[in-house]
């Protein structure tokens, strides 16, 4: 048990200004967009409500957004911001490879391994931390959103509790990013190559469910395959606050597919060579 | 003291593909015993030693060590083996207490007070400082005084002074003896023949993945060379008794090993056609250098 808190500690002292700054940057994010949403409200409602069919109001439904959404739905597509997507799963992606492969290219997983730990506690701890993170992170989105609440005027106001849905949703997306990133990470010995696997996975995944919902492309015959290959199909915010009927669905899906590669990756860290750094 | 076996390997083999690393390498190091393992680079021993803490699988062959395999109980073979690398990396925002402490909590948290006083006060490290402004040879001093505190049966060390000058290189020496008297086994890995031929106990010789020659060092420090120069056109006749046995010759030089009583050979060499005679000791090396020397000739097939 003590080494399994003293690799726990160790992975904090050596990441807590990426954790505390992509928190805080988190927390700013969920702030500024209830603030984007005070000051921009009725002019989305006048939008959404008038007969204008432009590409903009389009898309906006397209996100899930009805014609007279309230403010908490108005806010949630905002969630949806790829900065947003960008600082969580640039933890992920980072949790994800430093975990073994990382260790593996710099030597200390000798160090580390040589020592009575089992090759699953070192695992388990890298997991805990790194899905700690997630929620951390995500709580730090509906903090900075509550109190942005607290703070700017809007037509209905959300309580706290209306933000943890999609909260757990994003946390299950970061999950799937970390996921896929760990399972290279487990089978690679050098770090730039699981980092670019889960960066190509995720930023291809976002780019295919933004252009399956760009309106000219609606009718298009590849469109529906597009969408359901990416991941963030199943990252629905709007969704989830009006109503809620996917969370888990959402959830299930995403949370599923990062505990199967998990999974994966405790079975091949277990089975793997572990070599030298050189 | 109990001179049992803690190490026994059986056919250890490790193949990458089609590649060789380790083939074959059947060893016993007993309690207490300082085991020398020496070869160029390549020839097998950081791949025997990594097949020992379990970080690599065998693909034939088995190895125990205190009755535990080394791949279906290595947390347990780790519990009492304390290991040094060859590279020593170590995280670099760490002080080198913080660095101390981490290892020796990662061990229960034994260990810590005697690694601390070695570490400030045999290798004189400053230990409040970064391992980032560590030289790499006090990176190493830091990881040699983890091990050399670890309450473990056995000691692995691979290259243990490649980093060090020579006045630590004396202290690693002294440490590896006081860790024999102490009962623990040391698995001494390196290049430096006079260093291992000063501690070890047992020498292994690796070769292209296999273990060439097995020496017992005590035996080895018994034995005489004797170099013979007999006058021209004598005929010499050497009695079986004396145990002198002919090793090389060149341009009417005779060298011989000999391991027997030394009474009858000066007898007989006083009687004998000699012309010149030199009488010493063989060094490691050129046991070494009849596995790797430029002229050598061995067998493929190894020990």
């Amino acid at each position: 048990m003590r080494g399994f808190v003293t690799l726990v500690s160790k992975h904090i002292h050596e990441s807590r200004w990426m954790l505390v700054l992509s928190a805080a940057s988190l927390f700013g994010l969920g702030w500024l967009f209830v603030f984007v949403t005070s000051r921009s409200e009725l002019e989305i409602l006048k939008m959404l409500a008038s007969d204008d069919d432009s590409g903009r109001a389009q898309w906006m439904r397209n996100m899930g957004m009805a014609d007279s959404p309230n403010s908490l739905s108005i806010m949630m597509a905002f969630w949806n911001h790829p900065l947003i997507i960008l600082t969580l799963s640039l933890w992920a992606i980072n949790r994800g490879s430093s975990a073994v492969a990382a260790e593996v290219e710099r030597g200390t997983m000798d160090m580390v391994l040589s020592r009575p730990i089992s090759r699953s506690g070192y695992l388990a701890t890298q997991v805990l931390y790194a899905v700690v993170g997630l929620a951390l992170l995500a709580s730090a989105l509906v903090v900075g959103a509550a109190v942005g609440v607290h703070y700017n005027a809007l037509r209905e106001p959300p309580s706290a509790w209306s933000l943890i849905k999609p909260a757990l949703n994003l946390t299950a997306l970061g999950l799937s990013i970390y996921g896929y990133t760990l399972l290279a990470s487990a089978c690679d010995q050098v770090r730039w190559r699981p980092s670019s696997i889960g960066s190509v996975l995720t930023l291809g995944g976002f780019i295919a469910y933004v252009v399956s919902m760009i309106p000219v492309l609606q009718n298009q015959s590849w469109r529906p395959y597009l969408e359901k290959i990416s991941i963030f199909k199943a990252y629905n915010p709007v969704e989830l606050v009006t109503t809620g009927e996917s969370l888990a669905r959402n959830v299930s899906i995403l949370a599923g597919i990062g505990a199967a590669c998990i999974l994966l990756a405790f079975v091949v860290f277990n089975r793997r060579d572990l070599p030298t750094n050189a | 003291m109990d001179r049992s076996p803690v190490i026994v390997t059986e056919g250890l083999t490790k193949y990458y593909g089609h590649l060789a690393a380790l083939e074959g390498l059947s060893v016993e190091v007993r309690r207490g015993e300082v085991f020398g393992l020496l070869g160029p680079n390549g020839s097998g021993k950081t791949t025997a030693i990594r097949l020992l803490l379990g970080m690599l699988r065998p693909t034939a062959g088995w190895a125990k060590v205190g009755g535990f395999d080394v791949w279906r109980d290595s947390l347990e073979v780790r519990r009492q083996v304390s290991y040094l690398p060859g590279e020593i990396r170590m995280y670099q925002s760490m002080t080198g207490y913080q660095m101390l402490k981490l290892l020796s909590d990662l061990r229960d948290g034994v260990g810590l007070d005697r690694a601390v006083a070695i570490g400030e006060r045999v290798m004189e490290l400053d230990l409040g400082r970064k391992i980032r402004a560590f030289s790499t040879g006090m990176k190493q001093k830091l990881a040699l005084a983890q091990v050399f505190s670890d309450p473990v049966d056995t000691l692995i060390l691979d290259e243990p002074t490649s980093a060090l000058d020579p006045s630590a290189r004396g202290l690693v020496l002294d440490l590896v003896r006081d860790a024999r008297s102490a009962g623990q086994s040391v698995i001494f890995s390196g290049h430096v023949l006079s260093e291992v031929e000063q501690v070890a106990d047992r020498v292994a010789i690796m070769r292209k993945g296999r273990l060439m020659h097995l020496e017992d060092m005590h035996e080895r420090k018994r034995a005489r060379m004797l170099l013979l120069r007999f006058q021209v056109g004598a005929t010499v006749e050497v009695p079986a008794m004396l145990e002198l046995h002919p090793r090389d010759q060149t341009d009417g030089v005779l060298l011989f090993e000999h391991q027997g009583a030394l009474k009858p050979l000066l007898e007989w060499l006083a009687a004998a056609p000699v012309d010149d005679v030199a009488i010493g000791v063989e060094d490691l090396q050129s046991l070494y250098d009849r596995f790797h020397g430029p002229g050598a000739l061995v067998s493929e097939h190894g020990a």
